[in-house]
C-alpha cells in the first residue's frame, strides 16, 4: 500500500503509523503537485543568504554513534513522512521533483541517526543524516534550507511516542484492573458515581477503563476495609497519564502537519509575480520536548503507584495473601523478591524524568537557543521500558496472586490474565525456572504490545 | 461584599480571587444549605440501617488502623477523638504560605460540602466558612507530605470549633484535596498576569533590539497550525502595531526567531494551570463519600475513594515551573545578544551587511546582565519536578502527594523569571534611550512606567541595585493584582 499525500492535512497519525510500522511508501497526489509547482514559482529569485562554505558544512554532519546508539529505521522513515508536510504545503517554494526525491527515500534502506550530538538550533543537524542518501548537485539554496530547516524531528520523535504510549497506558490499566482482582480491592474507589464528583474528562477515562476490565467482579471475597492509597488513587494517577498521553498525542498531531520551514514563501495578495519570504522560528519546536517531559514523569508516577502496589500484594499483613504469594504446598520465595526489582526500575524511571530544557550551551551569537526534543525522546523511552519493568512485575505478582488463592478474575481480564501466564506462568514449585529471564520475557513482551497494540 | 455559594458550580476561578486575594467572605446559601440538610439526613439513615458497615472515619479508625472497626455505641465519642479535638498540626519549617493562600484553601474545602456528599451537617460548612472573617493561622512549608493533605489542614482548621463533632462531620474538614485546588487556583491567577509580563516586556527587546518583525508575522498563525502559538504571537503583535520598518535587521539570533513558539509554549503551561484549578476547585474529593440515593442504593452509598489525591495539579506546577526556566534561558540570551559586539554593532563603512542596522547596541548597558546567569541556574534547577515522594508512611498510607514541593518549586522558577524580565527591561530600555529610538506605540506605557523607576543610567549609575529590585518588586506584586508591570507611570 501506499500513502498519498495531498495537502497537510493528510499528514494524521494514522498515515505516520502506517508509513512508519507497517513500512508503506508515500505518494504525491495530483493536488500536491499542482501547489508545488505554484509555490516554486511564486518564490523569489533571490534565494535565502548564506555561504556556500557554509552549506556544505551542514550536509556533512557526523555520522559517528557517540554513545547511545541510533533511531529506529521506523522513525527515521517517520522523520522523511514528516519533512513532506512542508513541501507538500509550497510554502517551502521546492520543486515538486525534489519533494519526489524524498518520498522516494522510503522505499530504500533507512540511514543510521544517532541519538547523540544532535541538539542544537533547529534540526539540520540530525536532517543531514536522514537526508544523507538525497541527490542534491541541482538544488538551489532556498532548497536545501526547506530540506534541512524546520523541525520534522521533533514531529515525528513526538509522534512515535504518542502511538507508543496509548497503547502503553491502555495495557497499564489492564494490569493495574488485574492487581486490584489480585489484592481483592474493594471497588467504591472506581465507582460512576466519581465521573462527576471529580469532573475531570481524563480521570473518567481512566475510571471507565477500569470499571470496563472489573465488569463482573464480585464482592464476595473483598476486603470489607479500604484497600492502601496505591488502590484507591490508581484512578486519578491514570487520569493523569490520560492527561500526557492526550497531550503528546496533540503535540503529534499539531506538529505533524505544520509548516516549519525557515524560510516561507507566500503569495502576493494583488496576484502579482513572486511574493515576500517570510523568515521565522519555525524550526523550533516548543511543544513536542515539554509534552515528553510530562509524559516521562507521568510514567515514573505510574511505576512508583504500580511498585507500591506490587509491595501491598507481596506482604502478607497487609494483604491477608498467602505469605510470599506461594502455591498451597510449594515452597520458596514466591514473587517476594521482585518487589525489591521493582524498586530499580522505579528508581530508574524517576532518573528518567528529569526534564529536558533548552540546553544551556549557545552555538554561537546567531543559534543561541537549542532544541532539546531529541533528549527528551531518549528520556521518555527510557522511563516507558522502566514501567514496562514494573508493570510486568506487577502483571506477575497479580497472576501468581490469583493463582494461590485459586481465584478468577473479572471476565473482561481473562484475556490478559493469559497473556501474562502465556509469557511467565505462575511459580507452582514444581520445578527450577531462570525467573530473571522469564520476568525479561514478560517486559519485552510489554514493550512489543506498546508499538502493536496488542498484548499476544 | 461577600461570594455566596450554593453548588460547586460556584468554585469558579473568579470567586477564588475574590476571596483568596480580595480578601471577600463567604456566605453558604439557601440552596446549599437544604442540599447539605437533605444529603446528611440521608447519611444518618444510612448509618442508622447498620452500625457495622464499613464507613471509614465513622464506623473504622483511621489510617493504618482503617482495620479496626469502632462498635456502635462508642461511635459518637469516636467523632469527637483527640484526634480531631485536639491539635493535630505537627509541620514545621521553611517558612508559611501567604494568607491569601490560606483563605484559598478554606475557600476551596467548601466545596466538597456544598453538594451534600460530604455527610456533615450544615453548621460544619458555616463554621468554615465564618474562619474567612478572623485570623487566619500560619501553614508552614515544611512537613506536609503525606497521603492527601491531612498534614495541612490541621494547620488549616486550628481554631475551628470541634468539641461537638458528630459521626460524618470530621473527614470532610480534613480528608480531600483543597489545598492542591488553592495551589493550582492561586498559581493559575498570577501566572495569566506573568506571561503577559513576559510578552510585553519581551517585544520591548525585540524593538530595543530592532529585530525583523516577520517572525511574528500573521500568516505563521495558520503555517504552525497550533492555538496557542497563535495566541502569542498575536500577543506580540499586538504590542509591536505600529514598530517603524526603518533600521531593522534583516536577520536576529535564534532567541528572538523562536519567541512565538516559546511563548506558545507557555500559552499552553499556563492554559492547564488554569484548567487543573477550574477542575479542581469544584472536584468533590471527600473520603469516604456519600452519593445521594438512587433506584439501586434507596439509602444512598458511602464509599471510600482516593480523592484526597490530586494527580493533575503537581504536574501542571511542575511544567509551569519548566516554562518559566525556558523562558529565563530565552531572556538571558536576549541581554546577551545586546552585549555581542558581533551581531550588535553597526556595519563597518562601505560595508553592505544588511543584518545590522546604522545603530549598535553593545555600548549600551546597565551592568544588570551579569546577573542573569545565577537566575537561570536557579530557575533551572526549580524546574527538577516533583515526582510522587519515596518515603512510605506506613502500609496503607503508601503514597504520599507532592504538591507542595511543586507549589513551592513553581515560586521560585517565577521569582527567577521576574529576575529575569527586570533586568531585560532595564537592558532594553538604556538600550532605546542610548540609541534615541522610542518602541512601537503600545509599548511607550510600559517603557514609561519601567523608566519611572529605573531611569536610563547616564554618567555615573547611583541605586541601580536598588532599582533593579524595586523593579522585580513590581513585577511580583502586579503578577499578583493584574496590574500593569511596572505600575501606572509616575506612580512608582
Amino acid at each position: 500500500m501506499t500513502v498519498v499525500v495531498n495537502t497537510r492535512d493528510d499528514f494524521t497519525l494514522g498515515n505516520f503509523r502506517r508509513v512508519c510500522y507497517e513500512g508503506e511508501s508515500a505518494r504525491l497526489g495530483e493536488k500536491a503537485l499542482r501547489v508545488m509547482t505554484l509555490g516554486a514559482t511564486q518564490k523569489p529569485a533571490t534565494a535565502a543568504p548564506g555561504p556556500q562554505a557554509a552549506r556544505q558544512a551542514r550536509w556533512a554532519a557526523p555520522g559517528v554513534r557517540l554513545a547511545d546508539g541510533y533511531l529506529d529505521a521506523a522513525v527515521v522513515r517517520g522523520i522523511l513522512f514528516a519533512r513532506l508536510a512542508s513541501l507538500v504545503s509550497g510554502y517551502a517554494g521546492v520543486r515538486p521533483a525534489v519533494a519526489e526525491r524524498v518520498a522516494a527515500l522510503l522505499d530504500g534502506p533507512m540511514p543510521r541517526v544517532p541519538l547523540d550530538g544532535q541538539a542544537g538550533t533547529g534540526e539540520s543537524r540530525p536532517m543531514a543524516h536522514v537526508l544523507a542518501g538525497l541527490r542534491r548537485d541541482d538544488l538551489d539554496e532556498g532548497e536545501e534550507n526547506a530540506l534541512l530547516g524546520g523541525a520534522p524531528c521533533s514531529a515525528a520523535l513526538v509522534a512515535d511516542a504518542a502511538i507508543h504510549a496509548r497503547h502503553r497506558l491502555g495495557h497499564a490499566e489492564a494490569i493495574c484492573a488485574l492487581a486490584i482482582e489480585g489484592f481483592r480491592a474493594p471497588l467504591g474507589a472506581y465507582d460512576e458515581a466519581l465521573d462527576g464528583l471529580w469532573g475531570d474528562a481524563h480521570e473518567t477515562a481512566a475510571l471507565r477503563a477500569l470499571r470496563r476490565h472489573l465488569d463482573g467482579a464480585g464482592d464476595g471475597e473483598r476486603r470489607f476495609h479500604q484497600a492502601p492509597v496505591s488502590y484507591r488513587i490508581i484512578p486519578r494517577v491514570l487520569g493523569q497519564v490520560h492527561r500526557g498521553v492526550a497531550a503528546v498525542e496533540k503535540a503529534a498531531a499539531v506538529s505533524l502537519r505544520s509548516v516549519t520551514s525557515d524560510v516561507v514563501y507566500i503569495s502576493d495578495e494583488m496576484g502579482r509575480p513572486g511574493g515576500r519570504a517570510v523568515r521565522s522560528g519555525g524550526y523550533h519546536n516548543g511543544m513536542a520536548y515539554p509534552a515528553l517531559n510530562a509524559l516521562s514523569a507521568a510514567w515514573a508516577d505510574l511505576a512508583l503507584v504500580a511498585e507500591r502496589q506490587v509491595t501491598a500484594l507481596n506482604t502478607a499483613e497487609t494483604s491477608g495473601l498467602p505469605v510470599n504469594l506461594t502455591a498451597p504446598g510449594a515452597s520458596g520465595h514466591g514473587t517476594y523478591a521482585y518487589g525489591w526489582v521493582a524498586n530499580s526500575y522505579v528508581e530508574e524511571a524517576r532518573a528518567a524524568a528529569t526534564p529536558a530544557l533548552l540546553p544551556s550551551v549557545a552555538e554561537d551569537p546567531y543559534a543561541d537557543v537549542s532544541s532539546p526534543t531529541f533528549s527528551a525522546y531518549r528520556r521518555e523511552r527510557r522511563a516507558a521500558e522502566c514501567l514496562d519493568g514494573v508493570m510486568a512485575i506487577l502483571a506477575i505478582v497479580s497472576s501468581q496472586a490469583l493463582f494461590a488463592t485459586g481465584r478468577n478474575p473479572a471476565h473482561p481480564l481473562w484475556p490478559v490474565l493469559s497473556f501474562v501466564r502465556s509469557v511467565f506462568p505462575p511459580i507452582d514449585g514444581t520445578r527450577e525456572r531462570d525467573l530473571s529471564a522469564d520476568g525479561a520475557h514478560l517486559q519485552r513482551a510489554l514493550g512489543a504490545a506498546a508499538r502493536s497494540g496488542e498484548l499476544r | 461584599m461577600t461570594v455566596v455559594v450554593n453548588s460547586t458550580d460556584d468554585f469558579t476561578l473568579e470567586n477564588y480571587g475574590r476571596v483568596a486575594t480580595g480578601g471577600e467572605s463567604v456566605a453558604i446559601g439557601p440552596k446549599a444549605a437544604r442540599t447539605m440538610a437533605d444529603g446528611r439526613a440521608n447519611f444518618l439513615r444510612l448509618l442508622e440501617s447498620d452500625r457495622t458497615q464499613f464507613i471509614y472515619g465513622v464506623t473504622s479508625n483511621f489510617g493504618p488502623r482503617a482495620k479496626i472497626t469502632i462498635p456502635p455505641d462508642q461511635q459518637r465519642a469516636h467523632a469527637r477523638a483527640p484526634g480531631f479535638r485536639g491539635n493535630w498540626a505537627r509541620g514545621f519549617g521553611g517558612g508559611y504560605l501567604d494568607e491569601r493562600v490560606v483563605r484559598g484553601i478554606i475557600f476551596a474545602r467548601l466545596a466538597n460540602f456544598v453538594a451534600g456528599n460530604s455527610k456533615a451537617r450544615p453548621v460544619i460548612a458555616e463554621r468554615l466558612a465564618a474562619l474567612l472573617d478572623g485570623p487566619l493561622p500560619p501553614v508552614p512549608f515544611d512537613g506536609e507530605v503525606g497521603a492527601g493533605e491531612v498534614l495541612p489542614m490541621m494547620h488549616v482548621l486550628r481554631s475551628l470549633r470541634r468539641d461537638d463533632l458528630e459521626e460524618g462531620d470530621a473527614n470532610p474538614l480534613a480528608n480531600g484535596s483543597p489545598v492542591s485546588a488553592a495551589f493550582a487556583a492561586d498559581t493559575a491567577l498570577q501566572a495569566g498576569h506573568r506571561l503577559d509580563h513576559a510578552e510585553q516586556i519581551l517585544a520591548l527587546s525585540v524593538e530595543a533590539f530592532g529585530a525583523p518583525l516577520d517572525s511574528y508575522d500573521s500568516v505563521l498563525d495558520d503555517l504552525w497550525g497550533d492555538e496557542d502559538e497563535a495566541s502569542a504571537l498575536a500577543v506580540l503583535r499586538r504590542y509591536l502595531h505600529g514598530a517603524s520598518p526603518e533600521g531593522r535587521r534583516t536577520a536576529a539570533p535564534a532567541s528572538y526567531l523562536v519567541l512565538g513558539r516559546v511563548l506558545g509554549q507557555a500559552h499552553r503551561a499556563v492554559a492547564d494551570v488554569q484548567q487543573a484549578a477550574k477542575v479542581s476547585l469544584r472536584s468533590v474529593t471527600d473520603n469516604p463519600v456519600y452519593v445521594f440515593p438512587d433506584e439501586d442504593h434507596a439509602l444512598g452509598r458511602a464509599f471510600s475513594t482516593g480523592g484526597f489525591h490530586n494527580a493533575m495539579t503537581y504536574p501542571a506546577l511542575n511544567a509551569l515551573a519548566a516554562t518559566w526556566a525556558d523562558l529565563t534561558l530565552l531572556t538571558q540570551r536576549h541581554v546577551t545578544a545586546f552585549r555581542t559586539a558581533a551581531i550588535s554593532a553597526p556595519p563597518a563603512p562601505g560595508s553592505a551587511d544588511s543584518a545590522r542596522p546604522s545603530w549598535s547596541t553593545a555600548d549600551a548597558a546597565t551592568g544588570l546582565g551579569a546577573l542573569l546567569v545565577g537566575l537561570v541556574d536557579e530557575a533551572r534547577a526549580a524546574a527538577m519536578p516533583t515526582l510522587l515522594p519515596a518515603a512510605v508512611n506506613d502500609p496503607q498510607d503508601d503514597v504520599s502527594s507532592p504538591v507542595f514541593s511543586a507549589y513551592r518549586r513553581q515560586a521560585r522558577a517565577a521569582e527567577c523569571l521576574d529576575g529575569a524580565l527586570a533586568i531585560l527591561a532595564a537592558e532594553s530600555s538604556q538600550v532605546l534611550f542610548t540609541c534615541g529610538r522610542d518602541p512601537a506605540p503600545p509599548l511607550q506605557h510600559l517603557l514609561g512606567a519601567l523608566r519611572a523607576i529605573f531611569p536610563p543610567v547616564e554618567g555615573k549609575p547611583r541605586d541601580l541595585e536598588s532599582r533593579a529590585e524595586r523593579l522585580v518588586a513590581a513585577l511580583a506584586q502586579s503578577a499578583v493584582t493584574g496590574s500593569a508591570p511596572f505600575g501606572e507611570r509616575g506612580q512608582q
